[in-house]
């Protein structure tokens, strides 16, 4: 008799409205109402999971947003800011917006949905001091420029690095070559590629330097 | 881009990224200082008295009182700060990539290097924020235990930021009596997870192994001895002269300043602002133990120095309600998707094998756009980890909001107008690991 062959039946996702974990701050329905009345179209989805609401918002309306947040609903905190590489041929990039009002106990998350080829949102710096690092350091990983920052360096990685490092299409082991580091030896030569042997080729070690003529 | 040519022209060994210098250079140059915005008036022209006044200093990477690689550029007049800038990433190690490539719980021993001083707190962050994404639910024993260990690793992050902070002022003895304090967390820790110092002892689910009637004799001794030791570091330091006239009216922040700067934890609570996740959005058991949320309005370090005090006492009442409220149960989810089997069911089932073999090769997989974020109050601040899934095992983009992050951006600002001195104490009493700011 043949052994019949069971597929493990595919799981199901799990239901979001019982998340254990589902905070009381998160429930801003009627932030979202509030901004779907005051901003009509630019508010342009309106997402739920595990009791957390996230609101996408047109770029173009970002900053008007955060200002009537700030302002008017006293959403005076910024908590977070980043990118996401959706790494999709519409609307790639995507940056969040973590907010929270103190005193109200309410935290919304706002998005920005943006294209590869114009992938530049509108600085949020002149409403929220905290937005500039994080603003820069969305710069340095995945390339979004901020319209209006007034210091867009790069954050982690030094100026002369020419790639952004969280975007999906950048390898792992990095690239050899785009950022030298200092000679082993005080003699010897720059240092190209830190990893050398992940990358297949030979590493120079310092004790097979020559030595100094000196 | 920088090309080889660049690099290989000029062979000094201080001409690094050259780039990367010339732009530092030019912000400092075109920076509004903090100082003029906030007291409206500019530094004073001191272009033909260059010798007299003028500075530009280049604190670190490398220096003791950075606390980690942490790089200040200080545009002096005189004593004075006029500019600051800090250059992070020295440390960078792009974890948030690294992530992308690991399943969620082959992710964890990365978290431990994040907060090196409170490891078990990112270890707890990390599996709650992925508890949340595919919402399991954990056993009450586990929760009950990690808030004890989560205070625990509070206590041993703030005895390192006294101990270090004073020896930054110049005081020596205390930094001896805190590490050892931190000896006897280590060896609590030791007990508990087998390792002192990088713990990876919780689990998503629950956590890796309860915790041993010896290790629960430490705790209750750990916390009753203490009590006294915090009060009397607390006797030695509130009434010390030096201590006070090096900490007050020095950095200070304003409640708007520090909300607008986005400065967390103990830092925002030194310039009054009360917010704290174990109050603002309780996770674990925070809800049911009593304990106060240490707040000050003044904003300088001192304040921040008593908030900490305060708050290191505070975790050890924590501790105690937890011990006594301690129940017994299992301490990992029994859903075989969402923990890992016991060791004897993997050794003695072949079902727990299976289990085993896919919870690694796999782990749990949170359904396709699923998004969520989750913070704890970690000892130094809000650090939360937002999720989002493409219904596979890893992460598709698992972004670390790091409390030292955007303290040192607050830092930044404050450094202005303060002689070069009160550096080591402004750092100090920020309080960042570089582990964490630089990711």
């Amino acid at each position: 008799m043949a052994l019949k062959f069971h597929f493990t039946p595919a799981d199901t996702p799990r239901g979001d409205e019982t998340n254990p974990h589902a905070k009381a701050t998160t429930e801003v329905a009627d932030t979202v109402q509030a901004l779907r009345e005051a901003f009509g179209p630019a508010v342009q989805d309106h997402l739920t999971y595990a009791g957390e609401h996230t609101v996408y918002i047109a770029a173009e309306q970002i900053v008007a947003v955060c200002r009537y947040l700030k302002e008017d609903l006293g959403y005076s905190y910024l908590v977070d800011l980043g990118g996401v590489d959706r790494f999709v041929e519409d609307g790639r990039f995507e940056v969040y917006y973590n907010l929270v009002n103190v005193a109200g106990r309410q935290r919304i998350r706002l998005k920005v949905r943006v294209e590869e080829d114009a992938a530049t949102v509108p600085s949020v710096t002149g409403i929220f001091k905290a937005a500039d690092w994080n603003e820069r350091e969305c710069f340095d990983m995945l390339g979004i420029t901020f319209a209006g920052h007034p210091d867009l360096r790069r954050m982690y990685m030094p100026e002369d690095f020419a790639y952004y490092p969280q975007r999906k299409e950048f390898p792992l082991l990095g690239i050899p070559g785009s950022l030298p580091l200092p000679p082993q030896t005080p003699e010897g030569s720059l240092t190209m590629d830190p990893y050398a042997a992940a990358h297949g080729q030979k590493p120079v070690k310092s004790y097979e330097e020559p030595r100094s003529s000196k | 881009m920088a090309t080889l040519q660049d690099y290989t022209s000029s062979r000094d060994a201080f001409s690094f990224w050259p780039r990367h210098n010339e732009a530092i250079a030019a912000r400092l140059e075109s920076k509004d200082a903090w100082l003029e915005q906030r007291r409206g008036h500019a530094p004073a022209d001191l272009s033909d008295d260059v010798l007299e006044h003028q500075m530009t200093l280049n604190i670190g990477p490398q220096h003791p009182a950075t606390h980690g690689v942490l790089r200040c550029l200080v545009k002096l007049n005189g004593e004075r700060i006029d500019k600051a800038l800090l250059d992070i990433g020295y440390l960078h190690r792009g974890i948030e990539k690294l992530a992308e490539s690991k399943t969620y719980q082959e992710f964890m021993p990365y978290t431990d290097r994040m907060d090196y001083l409170a490891p078990y707190a990112n270890n707890v962050a990390w599996c709650m924020a992925v508890e949340k994404l595919v919402a399991i639910e954990v056993p009450e024993r586990a929760q009950w235990i990690r808030m004890i260990m989560c205070e625990l690793a509070r206590l041993s992050s703030h005895m390192l930021w006294l101990g270090v902070g004073l020896m930054d002022a110049g005081a020596v003895s205390v930094f001896l009596w805190t590490f050892q304090g931190r000896e006897d967390l280590y060896s609590i820790f030791d007990e508990v997870s087998g390792a002192r110092f990088t713990v990876s002892h919780s689990r998503i689910g629950g956590l890796v192994t309860d915790l041993s009637p010896r290790a629960i004799e430490m705790i209750k001794d750990f916390s009753s001895r203490y009590q006294g030791i915090i009060q009397g570091w607390r006797k030695l330091l509130n009434r010390n002269r030096i201590w006070i006239e090096r900490n007050r009216n020095v950095g200070i922040v304003s409640r708007a300043e520090a909300l607008d700067l986005g400065l967390t934890g103990p830092n925002l609570r030194g310039s009054g602002v009360p917010y704290d996740i174990r109050a603002f959005e309780p996770y674990l058991k925070y809800d049911e133990v009593d304990f106060v949320i240490p707040l000050r309005d003044e904003g300088d370090c001192l304040a921040r120095y008593h908030v900490r005090m305060e708050e290191m006492l505070e975790s050890l009442k924590i501790i105690e309600q937890c011990l006594v409220r301690l129940p017994d149960g299992p301490i990992r989810s029994g859903d075989a998707k969402a923990a890992y089997p016991s060791k004897s069911e993997v050794y003695y089932s072949m079902e727990g094998m299976i289990h085993d073999f896919m919870y690694t090769e796999t782990g749990v997989v949170p359904p396709q756009g699923a998004t969520a974020y989750h913070a704890i109050e970690s000892p130094k601040g809000e650090l939360g980890f937002y999720l989002e899934s493409d219904g596979t095992g890893c992460p598709w983009r698992a972004r670390i909001n790091a409390p030292s992050f955007t303290n040192l951006q607050g830092l930044e600002s404050m450094m202005e107008g303060h002689p070069v001195a009160d550096i080591v104490v402004l750092i100090g009493s920020i309080d960042p690991v570089m582990g964490e700011a630089d990711k």
